[in-house]
């Protein structure tokens, strides 16, 4: 081998030792462990306090990896349909607000709005608010979020 | 200059070879010049100050889920001038911004990134984005609701790339939501990667400046 091709070939190896150093930078940086969220069922109240009529914000806080967590849900009632809803923004996250005189969801970071079934009339939301699923047990109100 | 550094440099050898630039007159002529030409130094010197005020903040600061909101509220009530140091440190950050904002302006209107500067403004291009990354990271640190929710905010973004997006929020976050591993992850870049990227960019600004010069006045 003539000492040209050798540096050649060296120079390949050597930025091939580099590519894969900051190839494992980034693996290192990515996190490990990914927990699964699963659906779990909080409890939230009692069937007796479910609302009648139109929208309640309802707060609750549950434990997850040790933690007390905060959440909040809508729960809409419109006759016999009772509905619960994600207070989660669709478009990034920020919790949504009832306001109850234009009757609409109003998402206070960028304005995004949501009708009474969660629909968006107006501002960026891709989707309509996310729909929990419901359980009464006993008496007892759970929403099922993923935790 | 003085006995002390002459003693020193006659060790270091740090004069002669920079004689050139250290005694170069600044500008050209100084009709080409007006005030506009500070702005870029004037961010220079927010960006020491922050990193003066950076160093003495985290010497109280601590990067923990549990602590961090403490101890910043321990260094604005507790620590002695401690509201000054974070109040500079808060303030210097929006105006390295503004100025770095209006120095590229100047750059813009002088057309000072023409050739042959034009390298100089891709490094100019890369400080900015390392400023903006430095502000995006040190606003999280406070750890209060709005620092939470401006983080939620801003992380999900990089979930609403194509394809890759899930992948890079949790590159981000360092993992599925913003707990602890999120802030020491946003800490160490704050502090370690970024001053470091930054240092490097200027030093190679300040040698493409002393090298071309300063562009022309319209």
């Amino acid at each position: 081998m003539k000492r040209r091709d050798f540096l050649k070939k060296a120079i390949k190896v050597f930025f091939s030792i580099i590519a894969a150093a900051v190839l494992s930078v980034f693996i290192y940086i990515y996190p490990s462990k990914i927990k699964e969220r699963k659906l779990q069922f909080v409890y939230i109240m009692d069937e007796d306090d479910l609302p009648r009529k139109g929208v309640r914000k309802v707060e609750f806080q549950y434990k997850a990896d040790d933690k007390e967590v905060a959440n909040r849900v809508f729960l809409v009632a419109a006759g016999t349909d009772l509905t619960a809803f994600s207070s989660v923004c669709t478009h990034l996250g920020c919790l949504v607000n009832w306001d109850n005189n234009k009757k609409e969801f109003l998402c206070p970071c960028h304005a995004g709005k949501y009708d009474i079934n969660g629909n968006v009339i107006a501002g960026p939301p891709p989707r309509p608010l996310t729909r929990l699923p419901l359980k009464i047990e006993a008496g007892k109100v759970y929403v099922g979020i993923k935790v | 200059m003085g006995k002390i550094f002459d003693w020193i440099d006659r060790r270091f050898g740090v004069k002669e070879p920079h004689k050139k630039f250290l005694q170069r007159p600044a500008f050209g002529s100084p009709e080409k010049v007006n005030y506009g030409y500070c702005l870029g130094g004037a961010a220079f010197i927010y960006f020491l100050m922050l990193a003066c005020t950076g160093l003495l903040l985290s010497m109280y600061y601590v990067p923990s889920e549990k602590e961090a909101f403490k101890s910043v509220a321990a260094i604005t009530n507790d620590v002695t001038l401690g509201w000054l140091i974070r109040s500079i440190h808060k303030w210097s950050a929006n105006l390295f911004i503004i100025f770095i904002m209006l120095h590229t302006i100047r750059v813009f209107v002088s057309r000072a990134y023409r050739p042959p500067r034009e390298l100089n403004w891709m490094a100019g291009v890369l400080g900015l984005v390392i400023a903006m990354a430095s502000g995006f990271t040190g606003y999280l640190l406070p750890w209060d609701q709005k620092a939470y929710w401006a983080t939620e905010v801003g992380t999900s973004m990089f979930g609403t790339v194509p394809l890759i997006g899930d992948y890079l929020m949790r590159f981000v976050r360092g993992g599925l939501d913003i707990d602890g591993a999120t802030l020491i992850r946003f800490y160490s870049m704050h502090v370690l990667f970024l001053p470091a990227s930054m240092a490097m960019i200027l030093w190679a600004h300040f040698h493409m400046v002393k090298r071309q010069g300063p562009a022309k006045k319209l």
